[in-house]
């Protein structure tokens, strides 16, 4: 396995739209197996990236390879091995859900009809009806189930459940989890954080077109900020100068403040001696880590989309 | 304090419950959204029927040096063939050039005001809930019938503001006759007031917007084809003109009779429409059709797995549409060729010494096969319209993640569109072969019609590999020029020799070289550069689109 190429890989892929780098020398691999998270609010270029790796558009500069391949050059026989849900799913008005389905299965390959029907079941669609009727949940399922139901190698999913309701979430969590067991590797492009949360190995956090964090999600919290609340016997005010402690504030009895994810063993030693009445500890959710990468202002804004979508 | 507000304004203004809120509130504010959003466009159509009533006006004066060679052009709108283009021909025994602008040139600009109508009506309508766009309107206060009274307030004024250029084109600028201009102008109003009417039904009749238009637009194809048989029988128009709405306004016979009763015909109509309509879309809700969509099938046929399945899917409806309305008007076009037999009888002598009845009538089919193969091209240019919207909508794209190369996508695609483009050329030979058997009474020509139809297929060619190689490199104008070359077509072919255009300009008409079979032997030639011209542009085309990046945006 070790010596297979990573399934995806880029080196300083840039992408100019005009003046304008949609991608800016991003860094990104994806190992065989790897359910991958591409964690960015809109515009950050997720889609970029996902259709220059599909090869609808032609990096401008830097490398991009799919198992090792250039996907510009060899689109048709790389495709054999992905399948992929748009963002924005537009389907043919004129066909059923189910002829949709079959259509992108038969034009992929073999296919197991079972699947199909499983899936098709489990997403609770009705494929008789005319795609002109779906809601854009309802699109979002069909491009889902053509894809889970095909065999192959990687699922390139941008933003593939901004449409559905809770309950469909679960399903989708499932579905992408049995998916990897199979061995599949997954990109999932998200602002939804809780599913990249919930499914991601590793995530890469973009921000405008560069890939500024990746890691596993514990080594992404290890650079960032525990939420603390403690109510202590003795005052407890000496904590607020200590160094990696940020955000000091007190609320009646308790005191509340976020400290850096290295200091947080110097601060339980400075805690213990004052007496903890009560302890309550948040781990950095990925809101956090998003807003330091884009500062206050943008890190609200993003949080507001990602919990509208969700 | 909130509560003491709230206990006295009920008391003090209106709005009691919700049932009571007027249908019409806030009509004047989305006529101002509208008018803001078509600012340009409307500029366009009606500036657009001003200029063309403005250049039709005085480049007559231009063309006819004096009352004797009006006198000899008038054959040209008084013949049946004439007649059949461009209408009753009221007053051409004695022309004036306003008899002459009123005989030959008014009825495009009906055409035009009745389009103009459609395409607008439409666009605030039925394009507006089909995007759902409708919806987010509907949310506010705003009365149920606010959105179609405002579009019909919008198409209205555009026709008012277009007849009133129509009139000062040819009334104060050109001097024609008072009471016959006022005519002219009138007619156009009425004729657009009539197709506001159609599509205001049709909006509440179809689900989507080009169902809408094709319906309101079907109308106004129907109109012309029975306006073409009724004034082809006689002068002055037949009863059969009569249940055309575009021959209405023509017989009010401006600068000749002056006669002001046909045009509440149109009015009327348009009245009862606007009524139907409004009640109508009482009867369904927001967003739907009064014919609900069916179920359809749970799983796909072999066929649609694939490359050429899925391009006869998504290209299936729009041939389908073109075949229906072609076939019905080859019909009726050749089913005429007995009248030009009869029509040769009544020609001067010294026209029936160089042309027969016969002569006559294989002539006027040889045009139709011409006339009839532009549109067979404009079905092609819708046809490559459909594969950019599959493009632009991110259908392409979906497509293209699956193993199929660029060239197997676009090449499936053309390939099911010169198929049906070569049928459809076959059905049109056919239909008119058909038509003119039947009223001949014998099948002697149905080989050579068959033929004709056929032998215009180069040029059909030619115009897709022109537009599919701009899809290929430019894709952005493709369609443009597409419909440009297409307008050009028909306005060269049909007007070039009126027009009096340059012959390097009549040249560049793509249907202008084909010889006219069967009144003329086929040369080979122009068949061999056409459909050269025609494959070059298709490989054109197919290199730029493996070249260019898909739906770069």
């Amino acid at each position: 396995m070790s010596e297979n190429p990573p399934v995806i890989r880029t080196e300083k892929l840039v992408k100019r739209f005009g003046a304008v780098r949609a991608l800016d020398e991003l860094d990104l691999t994806i190992a065989t197996g790897e359910v991958h998270g591409f964690l960015g609010p809109n515009g950050a270029g997720k889609s970029t990236t996902m259709r220059v790796l599909l090869g609808l558009l032609r990096a401008d500069s830097g490398t991009v390879e799919m198992f090792g391949r250039d996907p510009w050059r060899h689109a048709v026989a790389l495709h054999r091995r992905l399948a992929y849900v748009p963002g924005d799913v537009e389907l043919w008005p004129n066909l059923t859900g189910g002829e949709v389905i079959d259509m992108f299965l038969r034009l992929r390959g073999p296919y197991s009809t079972a699947r199909r029907d499983e899936l098709i079941e489990r997403f609770a669609l009705d494929p008789r009806k005319k795609t002109r009727t779906y809601s854009k949940g309802n699109r979002q399922k069909v491009a889902l189930i053509s894809a889970l139901a095909s065999d192959v190698d990687l699922l390139l999913l941008d933003e593939p459940t901004a449409g559905l309701d809770p309950l469909m979430e679960v399903v989708f969590q499932q579905t992408i989890k049995e998916a990897t067991q199979n061995g599949r590797s997954v990109l999932l492009s998200s602002h939804i954080l809780a599913q990249v949360e919930a499914l991601s190995d590793r995530i890469s956090i973009i921000r405008a077109g560069q890939v500024v964090e990746s890691g596993t999600l514990s080594e992404l919290r290890h650079m960032t900020r525990t939420t603390i609340e403690v109510e202590t016997a003795r005052p407890a005010g000496e904590i607020a100068g200590m160094s990696g402690v940020h955000d000091f504030r007190t609320e009646g009895e308790r005191i509340i403040f976020e400290v850096d994810g290295e200091r947080v063993e110097d601060l339980m030693h400075q805690l213990a001696p004052l007496g903890v009445r009560s302890l309550v500890a948040h781990p950095p959710t990925l809101e956090q880590l998003l807003m330091r990468h884009y500062g206050e202002d943008l890190g609200h804004r993003s949080v507001a989309e990602g919990a509208q979508k969700g | 304090m909130p509560e003491t507000t709230s206990g006295t304004l009920p008391h003090t203004s209106v709005s009691p419950a919700p049932t009571d809120v007027a249908p019409l509130v806030r009509t004047g504010s989305l006529l101002r959204f509208m008018l803001r959003r078509d600012r340009i466009r409307l500029s366009i159509w009606v500036l657009g029927i001003g200029l063309m009533a403005l250049y039709f006006s005085n480049a007559i004066q231009v063309i006819a040096d004096g009352v004797e060679e009006l006198a000899q052009m008038a054959v040209l709108f008084s013949d049946p063939v004439g007649r059949m283009m461009t209408g009753p021909a009221f007053g051409m025994d004695e022309p004036s050039f306003e008899r002459f602008y009123a005989a030959g040139y008014v009825l495009f600009l009906y055409i035009l005001f009745a389009l103009m109508s459609v395409f607008l009506l439409v666009r605030h309508t039925r394009t507006e809930e089909q995007t759902g766009r409708a919806e987010l309107v509907r949310a506010n206060v705003v009365g149920r019938h606010a959105t179609l009274t405002a579009a019909l307030l919008l198409t209205g004024g555009a026709n008012a503001a277009a007849a009133v250029l129509v009139w000062v084109a040819s009334g104060p600028v050109a001097g024609y006759d008072a009471a016959g201009t006022a005519l002219v102008a009138a007619g156009g109003f009425s004729v657009g007031l009539f197709f506001m009417g159609a599509a205001a039904v049709a909006a509440q009749l179809s689900q989507s917007s080009r169902g809408a238009s094709a319906m309101a637009g079907g109308l106004l194809g129907l109109a012309y084809l029975i306006r073409m048989g009724g004034d082809m029988v006689e002068q002055g128009g037949s009863a059969l003109s009569w249940f055309s709405p575009l021959a209405w306004s023509q017989q009010t016979a401006p600068y000749v009779e002056d006669r002001w009763w046909p045009l509440l015909l149109p009015l009327v109509a348009a009245a009862g429409m606007v009524a139907l309509g409004f009640w109508l879309s009482t009867r369904r809700d927001v967003g739907a059709s009064l014919v609900p969509p069916r179920l359809g099938r749970a799983t796909a046929r072999p066929s649609l797995g694939t490359p050429v399945g899925m391009a006869l899917r998504v290209l299936r409806g729009m041939l389908r549409g073109w075949a229906i309305a072609l076939v019905l008007a080859a019909l009726m076009f050749g089913s005429y060729a007995e009248s030009m037999v009869d029509a040769a009888d009544g020609l001067p002598e010294e026209v029936a010494m160089i042309m027969t009845g016969d002569d006559l009538m294989l002539g006027y089919l040889a045009y139709m096969s011409l006339f009839l193969a532009i549109f067979v091209a404009a079905a092609g240019v819708s046809g490559l319209q459909v594969l950019r919207s599959e493009e632009v909508h991110g259908r392409a794209e979906f497509a293209l993640s699956l193993p199929m190369s660029r060239t197997t996508w676009l090449g499936a695609h053309l390939a099911v569109l010169l198929g049906g483009l070569m049928a459809l050329t076959l059905l049109v030979g056919l239909g008119t072969a058909v038509g003119a058997g039947a009223s001949l009474g014998d099948l002697e020509h149905t080989g050579s019609l068959l033929l004709a139809g056929l032998h215009q297929f180069p040029a059909v060619l030619a115009v897709v590999g022109i537009v599919v190689a701009l899809f290929g490199w430019v894709p952005r104008i493709a369609g443009t020029v597409g419909w440009v070359i297409i307008a050009f077509s028909g306005i060269a072919t049909n007007f070039g020799p009126m027009l009096d255009l340059p012959d390097a300009v009549l040249n560049l008409n793509v249907f202008g070289h084909l010889a006219q079979h069967p009144v003329e032997d086929i040369t080979l030639a122009p068949v061999l550069w056409l459909s050269t011209l025609g494959v070059a542009g298709l490989v054109l085309g197919l290199l730029g689109w493996r070249r260019r990046e898909v739906n770069r945006v």
